[in-house]
């Protein structure tokens, strides 16, 4: 029998509980293949953020961003703004968990004094890529030697794979069905249809189309799984004290989370087949939010197929494990359950794939006010992000 | 950065962390690492044992007896290797000796798989793996049938 501290493990975090705000926020355009660079669309999220913050290109004194995809760092900052003040960098920011983390190492600069207004940015140009096949999230895996030896040879590749696996070992132990991941999909479609920026605001979803869609690879089909995006977003990290002096609701930071599985990116051999770190990382912070699920307005988690937003639901705490295809489709994620509202932006599988960083900008808009798929009277909201050996946790209140 | 090398997606049997998962499988026999000072089964490779961190590990022969896991029935082919042998049924399966270690591998001999089921005795055979995109290549690898061996 597994147990929890069998697979994995919590990060240790400071407690920043109302330390900093996001004050601002950037985006771009979603769309399929744009043609642009994600230099370009990065530095257009950044115009945004920092403008909806009411600063100015100079007021930015820190900047976090994705080193894996480093398409917008401080050298590409200065070049677009024309400026060349000193800036405190990190490259553990930008999307996937680190979207959810970043506003902790913003609270770690913003305390030691070395910056004021951090900047998080994460732009994609997958779609646009894909065409050339450089990039994109099947290429960097099957580079690693353990892949290309002992998964891909055997058909065990590419994401689409790996998660149909788990789907499959999720409905044989759960009794999970093809509805219930369906539920998921038109409900997040739903949600989409409500948000203008959403790339597939115009393109309704049965219940009926998806059951008829195609397999990718059985179980799972076209509408289980995220189609490929150009676009990014940004946000601006301040102090609570400086956020009060500006436009903007603040969206205050009260918890941060990190956790971690021991298997590293080996989905096949993840311990806890059927869960996430979200295990491990969910639980500290809500205790450093002093929050539980019921208080929770809005969650959005990073859900590149149905079965990560399952698995996630779970292991965070909001039902029993193995309960929540019954619990998606009893309507619990819609935005006017009055439940769990969830991913009321549409998620990755309908709003964008830009890989979490429009999940937490949805967090902000909820907590503004201002979100296509409104939910009355948001006070808190709950980022869940995920990159298979690593999750993380934040948790934004409204003032 | 693009792999180069020609006869991918067959596996590389010269990587030293997964050569003698292939040298065995070309005498027809399954061999897993495992670490000599606390017997744990060493899964994936590894320079280091994960559980008392000794580098003493020897690759040792296993029944090939197992159980289904999960399965996924591919459709799609993600690789234009796999364009002329979808669709096809990749699976996980847990070796009887230590469930803990799971094996990608095929499926082979399926003739319907609507009638898989969960942890289903599964055995060993080995075939030797073969892409239309890499012509005149092969190499022996352990997939599985299902039942218990013959
Ligand atoms: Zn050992």
């Amino acid at each position: 029998m597994t147990t929890a501290a069998d697979w994995g493990h919590a990060a240790e975090l400071d407690d920043v509980n109302g330390e900093v705000a996001i004050v601002g926020i950037g985006e771009t355009d979603y769309t399929k293949a744009s043609g642009r660079t994600a230099a370009q669309i990065g530095a257009e999220a950044a115009e945004r953020a920092i403008a909806d913050a009411g600063l100015e290109p100079r007021d930015v004194d820190g900047l976090t961003f994705s080193g894996a995809f480093a398409d917008f760092g401080v050298a590409e900052f200065h070049a677009h703004f024309g400026t060349d003040h000193d800036m405190w960098s990190s490259p553990w920011g930008g999307g996937m968990a680190w979207a959810g983390t970043a506003p902790y190492l913003a609270a770690g600069a913003i305390a030691r004094g070395e910056a004021r207004h951090v900047l998080n940015v994460f732009p994609v140009a997958w779609a646009t890529q894909r065409s050339s096949m450089t990039g994109g999230p099947g290429e960097v895996h099957a580079q690693q030697s353990l892949k290309q030896n002992l998964e891909v040879p055997f058909g065990f590749f590419p994401q689409p794979v790996y998660f149909a696996s788990i789907m499959r070992r999720h409905m044989l132990e759960f009794g999970t069905t093809r509805e219930q991941f369906g539920a998921v999909a038109i409900t997040l479609r739903e949600h989409a249809n409500r948000t203008p920026s959403a790339v597939f605001r115009d393109k309704t979803l049965s219940l009926e189309q998806y059951l008829g869609a195609p397999m990718l690879a059985d179980p799972l089909c076209l509408y289980d799984s995220c189609p490929i995006s150009d676009g990014g977003a940004a946000y601006v990290t301040t102090s609570l004290e400086r956020a009060r002096d500006l436009a903007r609701v603040p969206a205050v930071v009260r918890g941060v989370g990190e956790g971690y599985s021991g298997s590293g990116g080996h989905w096949a051999q993840q311990r806890a087949f059927t869960s996430t770190p979200q295990v491990f990382s969910t639980p500290g912070a809500f205790a450093m939010a002093g929050i539980t699920n019921d208080d929770v307005d809005v969650l959005t988690c990073y859900d590149p197929f149905t079965i990560v937003s399952l698995m996630q639901v779970e292991d965070m705490g909001f039902c029993a494990k193995g309960e929540s295809g019954p619990f998606a489709e009893s309507g619990a994620l819609r935005f006017d359950s009055g439940r769990l509202p969830y991913n009321t932006h549409g998620g990755l599988l309908s709003h964008a794939y830009v890989l979490g960083i429009a999940h937490v900008i949805e967090c902000v808009k909820q907590l503004r006010g201002v979100a296509g798929a409104q939910v009355p009277e948001c006070e808190v909201a709950v980022y869940g992000g995920y990159t298979g050996h690593m999750a993380s946790t934040l948790v934004l209140t409204r003032s | 950065m693009a792999i180069t090398r020609d006869d991918f997606p067959l596996p590389d049997v010269h990587d030293p962390l997964t050569a003698p998962f292939f040298a065995a499988a070309a005498r027809d026999a399954l061999e897993i690492p495992r670490c000599t000072a606390c017997g744990t089964y060493v899964w994936y490779p590894a320079p280091t044992c994960p559980e008392c961190g000794s580098g003493e590990i020897e690759w040792v022969a296993v029944s090939g007896r197992a159980t289904l896991f999960t399965w996924v029935i591919v459709q799609r082919a993600f690789l234009p290797a796999f364009e002329s042998m979808v669709p096809f049924v990749t699976a996980l399966v847990a070796l009887d000796e230590d469930p803990a270690v799971r094996l990608c591998t095929y499926l082979v001999d399926v003739a319907d798989p609507a009638v898989l089921t969960a942890n289903a005795p599964v055995h060993v055979e080995f075939r030797d793996l073969t892409f239309a995109t890499v012509p005149g290549r092969s190499v022996r690898v352990p997939m599985f049938a299902v039942g218990a061996a013959s």
